[in-house]
């Protein structure tokens, strides 16, 4: 099931075209993922990956950026991403033809949001079962499918938290280890000490043994 | 028109013209007065009679010494009693907010935005003395000919109370700007220093945004929750056998089928359709059909979606089927002998329906619902109708309505209500389902194709309108005034979701807004407060934008000046939707009381605050002369007469259009127009596009105006009345509606012959520029002597007495002796 499509410029991450699949059981929490969706599109830059898949629990998001233009699809995590790639790259192809040249001069929000129409009958396609053997062909192209790299949401949203989250854990780290050293030190000068005192232990017996024994 | 000044006469005039109208007196005592007003009064006893001596107080006896060109022609006092003639030759135009010329000149527009007070009172407790209710009146999404359109990729907004950036504001140097709301300075940011206009930099107070009153902004996405919503109309219909006998669906499917293509909307419009009687009917418009699949569910008490899919259909794509099920629909149902009819289950139908997207739903109904949820009962006895002392029933029945109202609103979804009946259809309890989700209610009694042809006309241009007229979904309105004031009610329909944000699944046009204030910080030492009202909306072509109006009004500190601000046809418009709330909430009797009380209290404030020297007869401001005469009109108004047959729907419609109708409209209800129209001239005329439109003065409301050989035109909003007297000039008879003689009359005229003559095409151009004035069709009826209309037009004549209600000079009478008392 695919449930939100985003199409956005990749530049100011600008929304151009949107199609939510909205039905009364998946309403209510759509939102979150919509609001997700569109910080997404605000993180992507021209260094982002072209192809990724995005895990966000039991969604995925996937995305196809070509020509400027970022194209974001939300489903269920057990969709094959075969067919969403193939889904998006559809999209792609159409968008590009007819707005294509526009997008780089457009400054308000969902300008192409009749692109919605088009949206939805492809998305009617891809869903539907029996329609689906038809899309053989487009498949087909779709190869390289399994070499998409794939990143969880989370981290790419909280990429900047993420790093810093590294950099305590690796200053706990140090702390820690430098405890670990000076521990370890003491461990070794108590454990030197029990040898000599043994040692002496081990003579002092065999002086008293022998002044005792021989004698 | 003639001023004098009544120190010059000083004769207590109202004597004289007392004695000749000994029959009238008799009426004075069935008045009641009741201490009770409908604005709450906060005492204060100590309060000084007279804040300051400026010159505007001094006015009467300044006038007196004939210097009236020091008094403002809105303080010039009036004799009520003495003056007969107060009407103005024109419309009443709004009095004009005393600012200085500059700010004046960009001020919002009265049509748009308009105060019952143009003076704002420095504090409550002055407010209190005058005794004048303050609020504003609002048409935000009115129809402009002229809006500016500003696209910025940052809406500049204060900080702290987030008003938009308006003309009133101050910019204290090139870099800050300060909030005319919260006072807050602000920066202004670097984009909004360039002039997209002029194209030139540096000049940030020659933006658009500050140079407009009225503006509208494309709001960049942070104002979006979800994507723009496509428009969505659903249209439910009653097919019972009363449904089918009065011929409706005929007239509903015809107008869609002509008005298809004009339905605001873009590529991704969609439009589904279900019928009910004792079953709900849905209907599958997928593409790729040969012919739309009606389904049926049985099922009224849980009610389901047969296939939700294919219910909503793509209007652009399913054009074909769509028109085929218009044009079958109205046999379809030609020979049922179902009479019930489940109104409850199918508007939870519609509601599932459109949940998922938010929408209109329009539903057209024709009888008391009698199954499933939301079933009623009729409350009302028609032999009570003019005897009961108080009306019940006001109050809605069930909460069902309002319930599913709500449930709407959260989705976005609209109900749009037509009430097309012979019987009571308990409009108090089924109006809660369009009042809560900001729908309008359309009301057509006694609604029948062969008995009532003007009826049906008037339904065919209403239809048209509605389904032609812009429409704006998913809004929301906020209303922000400076600091130290504050709303505290709303009036109209709508759900305040938040202290002060109305939501508004559906915005049209035609919808009027009005609010309540109070002040509750001192407002001294401000020379002007301000008023901002933004609608946020999606338009139907799925642009989301910002349509900001921005009021200024002056502040000051003494009665006098109140009292030469206040604009009079916006406080009877207040209180006619204060008297609405109050006669639901405690009686009909108690809001009657109020109103007059009002108008009572005001004028005794005027007497003992503002006028130096006491004179007998019922004094008035001159800006004030008329509000006697609305508050009687009101009170003869279809809401709040008593005494007459009304029907409870007729009254309960009368209340919802109180409420709902924006200010002119309203104004032509309660006091409609009458012109004489036989003898009109090219004297005095307008000129609008190359078209002469004679303009005949207003005359008075009373029988004493009518004479038997003229024509008189009586506007009252949705109806035109053309009265022709028996022995009406010839002349008229044969160049305007093209008959012989007085016989020749039809008793069911409805309009006028297109005749080329002088006459003919003077009377047509008035005709139709009275009509150009509203977004409705107003019907127009000719009648005479004999015409069963002939009782609707002579009850609006208001200044005249009935069995059960005071003439004007009655009422005069009453309200003197309260204000001399």
């Amino acid at each position: 099931m695919i449930l939100l499509t985003m199409i956005a410029r990749v530049a100011d991450g600008l929304p151009l075209a949107a199609s939510m699949q909205e039905d009364e059981q998946s309403g209510r929490d759509l939102q979150h993922y919509q609001s997700q969706a569109k910080q997404l599109c605000r993180k992507l830059n021209a260094q982002s990956p072209n192809r990724c898949t995005l895990e966000a629990g039991v969604m995925s998001f996937h995305y196809v950026i070509e020509h400027g233009v970022c194209y974001l699809a939300l489903c269920e995590a057990v969709f094959p991403k075969k067919l969403v790639f193939g889904y998006l790259e559809v999209l792609q192809t159409e968008f590009n033809e007819q707005h294509g040249k526009k997008v780089p001069t457009v400054s308000r929000p969902y300008s192409f949001i009749e692109f919605d129409v088009y949206i939805q009958k492809t998305k009617k396609n891809y869903i539907d079962s029996r329609a689906r053997r038809n899309l053989g062909s487009i498949n087909t192209e779709l190869q390289d499918v399994q070499r998409i790299m794939v990143a969880n949401i989370e981290e790419v949203l909280q990429r900047g938290e993420a790093l810093s989250a590294l950099d305590t854990k690796a200053s706990d780290l140090s702390s820690l280890s430098k405890k670990y050293r000076s521990d370890a030190k003491y461990l070794n000068t108590r454990s030197i000490y029990a040898k000599i005192a043994a040692g002496a232990v081990f003579f002092i017996t065999l002086i008293v043994y022998m002044r005792f024994w021989w004698i | 028109m003639p001023t004098e000044s009544l120190i010059g006469y000083g004769a207590p005039v109202c004597v004289d013209s007392g004695s000749d109208q000994d029959g009238y007196l008799q009426g004075c005592t069935q008045v009641k007065c009741c201490p009770r007003s409908l604005y709450s009064l906060v005492n204060c006893p100590n309060f000084p009679p007279q804040l300051s001596a400026g010159p505007a107080q001094l006015s009467p006896s300044l006038s007196g010494l004939s210097l009236q060109s020091q008094t403002p022609e809105a303080l010039r006092v009036v004799n009520l009693l003495q003056e007969r003639n107060l009407l103005p030759l024109g419309p009443v135009t709004p009095p004009t907010p005393c600012l200085p010329q500059d700010l004046q000149k960009i001020n919002c527009h009265p049509e748009v935005f308009r105060s019952t007070l143009t003076s704002i009172p420095q504090t409550q407790s002055l407010l209190n003395k005058a005794k004048l209710p303050l609020g504003l009146l609002l048409h935000p999404f009115k129809d402009l000919s002229q809006l500016p359109v500003v696209t910025s990729s940052t809406i500049v907004r204060c900080r702290s109370c987030r008003t938009y950036i308006n003309p009133f504001v101050t910019f204290l140097d090139q870099r800050r700007w300060k909030c005319n709301l919260c006072y807050r300075v602000n920066d202004v940011p670097e984009e909004f220093m360039y002039n997209p206009v002029s194209r030139s930099y540096g000049e940030p107070h020659k933006r658009p945004e500050v140079q407009n009153a009225t503006l509208e902004f494309i709001a960049p996405s942070e104002y979006m929750l979800r994507p723009p919503q496509p428009a969505v109309y659903l249209i439910v219909l009653d097919v019972s056998h009363n449904a089918v006998e009065t011929g409706y669906l005929d007239v509903v499917c015809q107008s869609l089928l002509e008005n298809i293509n004009a339905l605001p909307g873009d590529s991704r419009t969609k439009i589904g359709f279900i019928t009910f009687d004792s079953t709900i009917h849905f209907y599958n418009l997928q593409e790729g059909l040969s012919q739309p699949q009606m389904l049926i569910v049985s099922d009224i008490e849980d009610i389901f979606l047969p296939t939700p899919d294919s219910l909503l259909v793509n209007l652009n794509e399913c054009k074909e089927l769509v028109q085929d099920l218009l044009r079958s629909l109205p046999q379809m149902f030609g020979k049922t002998m179902e009479t019930q009819c489940a109104l409850g289950p199918a508007l939870q139908a519609a509601f599932k329906l459109l949940s998922a997207t938010g929408g209109r739903v329009s539903v057209f109904q024709t009888q008391l619902p009698s199954l499933g949820v939301g079933a009623l009962k009729s409350r009302e006895d028609p032999n009570q109708r003019a005897s009961a002392k108080d009306i019940q029933h006001l109050s809605p029945a069930t909460d069902f309505y309002k319930k599913l109202a709500l449930d709407c609103s959260g989705q976005q979804v609209a109900v749009d209500l037509f009430l097309l009946s012979s019987q009571y259809c308990d409009l108090a309890s089924l109006g809660c389902i369009s009042r809560y989700s900001a729908g309008s209610v359309y009301y057509y009694p006694s609604y029948h194709q062969q008995h009532n042809p003007a009826g049906v006309e008037c339904f065919q241009k209403d239809l048209k309108r509605y389904l032609t007229r812009k429409i704006g979904f998913e809004a929301v309105m906020r209303i922000r005034c400076s600091k130290g004031l504050s709303i505290h009610t709303f009036h109209g329909n709508f759900f305040v979701r938040s202290t002060d944000l109305l939501s508004l699944p559906n915005v049209n046009p035609d919808a009027g807004f009005a609010v309540q204030m109070s002040i509750e910080e001192n407002l001294v030492d401000m020379q002007s407060v301000s008023f901002q009202a933004a609608l946020l909306y999606t338009s139907s072509k799925g642009e989301r934008r910002i349509r900001v109006h921005t009021m200024c009004l002056p502040v000051v500190n003494s009665l006098s000046d109140i009292f030469a601000g206040a604009d009079v046809q916006a406080i009877t418009c207040l209180l006619a939707s204060m008297a609405v709330d109050r006669s639901v909430t405690a009686s009909l009797s108690d809001a009657r009381d109020a109103m007059t009380n009002a108008s009572i209290d005001s004028l005794t404030s005027f007497r003992t605050s503002v006028l130096t020297i006491q004179q007998p007869g019922l004094l008035a401001p001159a800006c004030l002369r008329l509000f006697p005469l609305y508050i009687l009109a009101l009170l003869k108004q279809k809401a709040f007469r008593t005494g007459t047959s009304t029907r409870l729907d007729d009254r309960v419609f009368a209340m919802c259009q109180l409420k709902y109708q924006p200010l002119a409209y309203v104004m032509l209800m309660i006091h409609p127009a009458l012109y004489r129209v036989d003898d009109l001239t090219d004297e005095g005329a307008l000129n609008v596009s190359e078209r002469t439109i004679p303009q005949p003065r207003v005359q008075q409301l009373s029988v004493e105006k009518l004479s038997r050989d003229g024509a008189f035109l009586m506007d009252a909003g949705s109806v035109i009345y053309l009265w022709i007297g028996r022995n009406c000039n010839p002349n008229f008879l044969t160049q305007v509606l093209g008959l012989p003689n007085y016989a020749a009359v039809p008793l069911n005229m409805n309009m006028l012959p297109e005749l080329d003559t002088a006459e003919s095409q003077r009377t047509r151009a008035f005709v139709g520029w009275l009509r150009e004035q509203r977004p409705f069709f107003p019907i127009l009826h000719v009648i005479r002597d004999e015409s069963p209309l002939k009782a609707s037009f002579l009850q609006n004549m208001i200044e005249d007495r009935t069995e059960s209600a005071l003439s004007y000079y009655e009422f005069l009478l009453h309200i003197q002796q309260q204000v001399s008392k």
